[in-house]
């Protein structure tokens, strides 16, 4: 009986062994590879300021757009950057965004295609209007005591996020098709982290800078830094 | 009975018919395409002209819908080419024959085939609740709360502080509605409407959707009743302004009591489109008209709505705020009147004329770009401005010393016609809303004599009567 057991378990753990090892860039192993993204932008820094009207206490008086964000060192922020290529496991990478100051915080996320998670964390009326084509366009008005709401984006796109209460507000979720992606902090950087090994084409994304490209090899427990630089 | 109540039980929307999408088009090209575009995106030669633009077909976004998802019902489009959109350019297109609009939903769906894919599902409302003091009360509380007033203004008047950053999903400005005036909602005024629109929101423009936005389902139709509260019952429009006689003096100030207590005459005003620059999309559709006169003066106290108190800065497109009562320069008897669009080079107006920073004058017109201010003038006048609302008192004398203005007697059917600018929608100069000429009558002073008529001819009567008595009485 107890020799049954034994076996049974290691076949089990065989079988275990080869799903995990079938399974490619499995979370935490080290069969994938690191990106490290440098994303730079040598023009200067895009910024508009206007005179709030209202909520002045929870706004502020003046609005800033930050169109682009420029760092140390010339680094771009709030750029995705994301492997379109990698196959991966359906890792689901939930965002959370909270409508804070009158600004979309953080001003960009990405997540895998399922739940937002909407918060209001003013004490005011905001209203989620969003801007999609392959999603659902939402237009819900989210006031004060309704402090979360979960909507859902399932398909992979660009999805512009604005308050029609506060025309200032802005944001991007970036829904992407795979859990292979960063977005950069201040200083430009993004780690994308157990990508699968082998040859694919880095993207990045900037909502007024636009898309560009690099190849990349990732190789199996090895980490790979990559610049690239956005062009208006 | 049965099958009567089945037939009455069926929702509207089951009665909707197949259309023909070919016999739709021939009809679409005819009526539709010049403002909607031949490929339905909204670009007809005559969209530049109007506000709201017209509904771009190609995307498939709809206003007006009673679906709980994106896409709008046959009969909820079918609704909209019978009822047109108040407020808007869209008439009513009533006139058709029903199979007509009937085919032309059909030939619409079909330049956004794609989305109409997707079948409709009904939108389901909470359970209604009826108007009531209680009811209203809440709503009022859910608008603070889920601050409507942000767009809509405190009162409704589509003043509030969002107002000029709205834009709708193609990018052009949109205003809120204003809730004073139910007649003008898009989509209908019924309460089942506005509940639906609450619910729902707008597609494609700021409104968003409050049915899961409520601190409970029931807010939604206390929300309803508390708009409906908002306005008046019904527009009741004028044919006739009264000039209540009065005798004591006059208040200057808008807000003084005797205003509330005189009836306030609604005129419905429509855009200047006779010469250019035509205004075809105007701000100001109604005034509210109350008017006393003692011994001495005639007094006018105007209320309007207009969601911006603006000043003149042209290179922004900005004018004042305007108003203003035109007259023959003399009330002659019979029908013969100026031109009712500020006179013409034969014969001049005469306007009490408000304008925002500037005050009262009097002024005589030859046409809308001829006004020359009367010297020596008399009016005085003061407005107040609150919450999206014009409240005005502009004061004349009764009589004129001169010919260029019209002296004001009892019981004279006196020609009046109206004049308002929104200088913060752009309007100055010929691009006003406007009425043609209406009366405006002093009703006759009250004098004391109906309190002594009626008890010496009741007197008279008894003396007569006992008179009468006593002579029978004698030849008896």
């Amino acid at each position: 009986m107890r020799k049954a057991i034994g076996a049974f378990l290691a076949i089990a753990l065989v079988a275990g062994v080869a799903v995990v090892a079938h399974r490619p860039g499995p979370a935490g192993a080290q069969g994938g590879g690191t990106i490290e993204a440098a994303v730079t932008y040598a023009g200067a820094p895009m910024v508009e300021k206007l005179k709030v009207n209202k909520d002045t206490e929870k706004c502020g008086t003046e609005a800033v757009i930050e169109k682009v964000v420029v760092g140390a060192n010339k680094g771009l922020a709030n750029a995705v950057v994301s492997v379109p290529g990698a196959k991966g496991a359906a890792k689901a990478v939930k965002a959370t965004v909270d409508q804070h100051g009158c600004k979309f915080v953080p001003h960009v996320t990405a997540m895998t295609p399922g739940e937002l998670e909407l918060k209001n964390s003013d004490d005011i009326l905001h209203n989620i209007h969003t801007y999609s084509t392959a999603n659902p366009s939402i237009n819900k008005a989210q006031p004060k005591f309704k402090k979360v709401m979960t909507e859902k984006l399932e398909k992979p796109e660009i999805v512009k996020l604005t308050c029609d209460v506060h025309s200032w507000m802005l944001g991007w979720v970036a829904v992407m098709p795979n859990p292979f992606f960063g977005v950069t902090d201040a200083n430009g950087s993004a780690k994308i982290e157990n990508v699968p090994p082998g040859k694919y084409t880095l993207e990045a994304w900037h909502e007024t800078l636009g898309k560009q490209t690099k190849d990349v090899e990732v190789k199996a427990g090895q980490t790979t830094k990559v610049a690239i630089e956005m062009k208006k | 009975m049965l099958i009567v109540l089945a037939l009455v039980a069926v929702p509207s929307w089951v009665g909707a018919q197949a259309g023909d999408a070919g016999a739709g088009k021939a009809v679409y090209e005819r009526r539709c395409a010049g403002c909607h575009g031949d490929k339905g995106d909204g670009k007809g030669p005559a969209a530049e002209l109007l506000s709201p633009r017209p509904r771009d077909f190609t995307t498939g976004i709809y206003k007006i819908r009673t679906t709980a998802n994106k896409v709008p019902s046959d009969q909820d489009l079918f609704r909209t080419i019978t009822e047109g959109m108040a407020g808007t350019s869209m008439p009513s297109w009533a006139v058709l024959p029903e199979r007509d609009r009937w085919n032309l939903v059909a030939y619409i769906k079909t330049f956004a085939a794609e989305k109409f894919k997707e079948a409709p599902k009904k939108l389901e409302l909470p359970k209604e609740v009826a108007s009531s003091a209680e009811s209203i009360k809440r709503g009022k509380e859910m608008f603070e709360a889920i601050e409507c007033h942000k767009c809509h203004g405190a009162e409704g008047r589509a003043d509030g502080p969002s107002r000029a950053e709205l834009k709708d999903e193609w990018g052009y400005p949109i205003a809120p509605a204003n809730l004073t005036k139910w007649w003008n909602f898009r989509g209908g005024s019924s309460r089942a409407d506005i509940a639906t629109r609450l619910a729902n929101g707008i597609l494609g423009t700021p409104m968003p959707t409050f049915l899961d936005s409520v601190e409970k389902p029931d807010d939604i139709w206390h929300l309803t009743n508390y708009i409906l509260s908002l306005g008046p019952e019904s527009p009741q429009y004028a044919t006739l302004v009264t000039v209540t006689a009065v005798s004591d003096a006059i208040p200057d100030d808008p807000n003084a009591a005797l205003w509330t207590k005189l009836v306030a005459n609604r005129i419905s005003l429509m855009g200047q489109v006779i010469v250019d620059p035509r205004n075809f999309n105007p701000a100001i559709d109604l005034v509210s008209v109350r008017a006393a006169y003692n011994d001495r003066e005639i007094a006018f106290h105007l209320t309007w709505d207009d969601p911006t108190q603006s000043v003149d800065e042209p290179a922004k497109k900005l004018y004042t705020d305007a108003i203003a009562l035109q007259f023959p320069p003399q009330i002659a008897a019979g029908t013969e009147r100026p031109y009712f669009l500020m006179g013409d080079a034969s014969d001049a107006v005469y306007l009490l004329r408000w304008e925002s920073g500037k005050g009262v004058m009097e002024a005589t017109a030859n046409g809308p770009t001829k006004i020359v201010a009367i010297a020596g003038a008399e009016a005085t006048g003061k407005a107040v401005y609150a919450n999206g609302q014009y409240r005005l008192v502009i004061k004349r004398p009764l009589v004129s010393k001169d010919p260029t203005r019209p002296t004001f007697r009892p019981a004279v059917f006196t020609p009046v016609a109206f004049q308002a600018w929104d200088g913060g929608a752009g309007e100055t100069g010929p691009r006003m809303s406007l009425t043609s000429w209406y009366y405006l009558r002093l009703e006759e002073p009250q004098s004391n004599r109906r309190f002594v008529i009626p008890p010496v001819v009741a007197i008279l009567t008894v003396a007569v009567m006992l008179l009468v008595v006593r002579a029978a009485n004698k030849r008896a």
